[in-house]
């Protein structure tokens, strides 16, 4: 017995070790590059030259800035129009589908585990200048002439909330689903109306929900590019897609890696806030709060 | 009073119903006109399967599916072997709880990001980019998801199990792979699930990390997008469909809890 088990405890290291260098290796490793590689300056040469702030500067003017601000709205208007169709209908999955749950879930997903580009492509079909939406309202009489529903903030927005709703309506489902419903008739029975129950139970007691859906949307959103790319044109400009358009171009690889460096601070900052923002928002003010 | 409560909840469904229009009217219409004989700008001219038949004769198409297909499966393997058997080292009573917060982050990362810093990061080690890179980049995914969602299934396991087998004379390796193991499956299966289909529709990781010669799937329909409206994208969006609710349909019928998000 003492030898089997001395023996099995010089196996496992061996067994244990390579799940934690591959992280290291290639997720730890790769983050500390590019933040070197945004401070570090290298001569044409290729030899070091010591710590700069140069490539970070470039990006401190209004034009990037505008480009971050823009992605942090985006992001923000995204999660706030999500939480907004999401709450009603994970409450409904939640206490009124009874045996339809799994059916409503089992319908969010499917969209959710099929490529998302297909969708971009569906909205595309639905949206674009020839597409089946222009058709439809010329065939009906309402207009003559098409209307340009493509490469605009309006399909960016569309295809955004369409791509991040479920992000936004399971964890609050799953937070709900544990809620107990007695809490919400002793709150009615107590005399509070529908919305006071709403204000002061059930979104305080959903909040971890409600922040988990606003970070799953917010910080994705916040760096998506395809979506901005392929449905906004080039109108208005998106932290993804200058990063995309650095990092992939020619001899501008180190200037992408900082200004990723530069985003990511900003989406760091801007995720605490939402934190403070959010429980400011929904959290429950003082212990007498259902008094009259 | 009660007529009211009534109205509220058929204005509540109506707001649920509209939802999922808006989720399912635009699949409706694309697969609608996977079908149609014509062209899309014509309206519907009568039922054809000409669209499908165009899309399984392309060459592109398969060899991008097969790509697709062989980096989803690859990476779902390494993942859940790396992730079990950092299981197995913590089942041994390892202190290794501690480093289990080492993979809440890849998750948290934007994926764009995380895109970056592997570039990079490949560029910098010269390892040539390619299915390998992609694999391992999806790898990445994947431990942030198979690691959280079977440490906290292990840790819900039943202790008096392992310890019964222990009392009667299974070594800790038998103990691990005739209890612990089977136990752990229908979490491993979900989750196995899960890592695929995410690699398999990756496209921010495939579009950084692939490099120009390899095709997925993702950027095969990226460059079918980019030249416009063809009833042939139409008929793969249906044929992804239908394989993806099969997929979805395995997944909600393993009886498990896995938490998606």
């Amino acid at each position: 017995m003492k030898f089997t088990s001395k023996k099995s405890s010089e196996f496992p290291f061996i067994v244990g070790i390579p799940a934690i260098l591959w992280q290291i290796l290639l997720f730890y490793l790769p983050l500390v590059l590019i933040v070197g590689t945004s401070f570090i300056a290298i001569s044409d040469s290729g030899s070091l030259e010591g710590f700069t702030f140069e490539k970070i500067g470039v990006f401190l003017n209004p034009t990037y800035i505008r480009v971050i601000l823009s992605s942090v709205l985006l992001g923000l208007a995204n999660a706030t129009i999500c939480f907004c169709i999401a709450y009603p209908l994970a409450y409904f999955m939640a206490f009124r589908a009874h045996k339809f749950k799994n059916l409503l879930l089992f319908l969010l997903l499917i969209p959710f585990w099929t490529n998302f580009l297909l969708h971009v492509y569906a909205w595309f079909f639905v949206l674009e200048r020839n597409g089946f939406l222009n058709n439809l309202l010329k065939t009906l009489g309402l207009i003559q002439d098409s209307i340009p529903f493509m490469n605009s903030l309006f399909a960016t927005m569309i295809m955004m909330v369409y791509y991040y709703l479920p992000f936004m309506v399971l964890p609050i489902y799953s937070s709900l689903e544990k809620f107990d419903y007695k809490l919400i008739e002793a709150s009615l029975d107590l005399g509070a109306g529908r919305f006071k129950t709403l204000r002061r139970i059930i979104l305080p007691l959903s909040l971890g929900g409600i922040r988990a859906g606003f970070f799953l949307v917010y910080i994705p959103s916040f760096g998506e590019f395809a979506i901005p790319e392929l449905m906004g044109g080039d109108k208005q400009m998106f932290v993804g897609s200058v990063v995309a358009r650095y990092i992939l171009g020619d001899q501008t690889g180190s200037l992408g890696a900082a200004f990723t460096v530069l985003s990511s601070v900003i989406l760091c900052v801007s995720s605490i806030l939402l934190y403070f923002v959010l429980n400011l928002i929904f959290k429950r003010r003082g212990s007498h709060a259902v008094k009259n | 009073m009660p007529l009211k409560i009534e109205g509220s909840k058929i204005v509540h469904f109506i707001l649920v119903l509209s939802t999922y229009c808006f989720l399912y009217l635009p699949l409706i219409v694309l697969v609608v006109f996977s079908f149609n004989a014509e062209r899309f700008p014509s309206p519907w001219t009568g039922f054809s399967w000409r669209w499908y038949e165009e899309l399984f004769q392309s060459k592109y198409l398969w060899q991008a599916f097969m790509n697709s297909l062989l980096v989803a499966a690859f990476s779902t393997l390494i993942s859940l072997l790396l992730g079990v058997f950092l299981i197995f080292y913590v089942a041994q009573g390892k202190k290794i709880k501690n480093f289990l917060f080492l993979y809440y982050g890849n998750l948290v990362v934007p994926e764009t990001v995380l895109a970056v810093a592997l570039l990079g990061f490949f560029t910098l080690t010269y390892i040539p980019l390619g299915l390998t890179t992609l694999v391992l980049a999806h790898t990445i995914l994947g431990l942030g998801f198979v690691i959280p969602i079977t440490y906290s299934r292990y840790s819900e396991l039943d202790t008096k199990m392992t310890e019964a087998s222990l009392v009667l004379g299974a070594t800790p390796k038998q103990t691990f792979f005739k209890v612990t193991l089977p136990l752990l499956r229908p979490s491993l299966i979900a989750t196995g699930l899960l890592i695929f289909i995410i690699s398999f529709d990756d496209f921010i990781l495939s579009y950084f990390c692939a490099g120009s010669s390899a095709q997925t799937l993702s950027l095969y329909i990226l460059s079918m997008l980019r030249t416009g409206v063809s009833p042939v994208v139409n008929a793969l969006s249906a044929v992804l469909l239908v394989l993806s609710s099969l997929l979805a349909l395995v997944f909600f019928s393993i009886k498990t809890r896995v938490r998606i998000l």
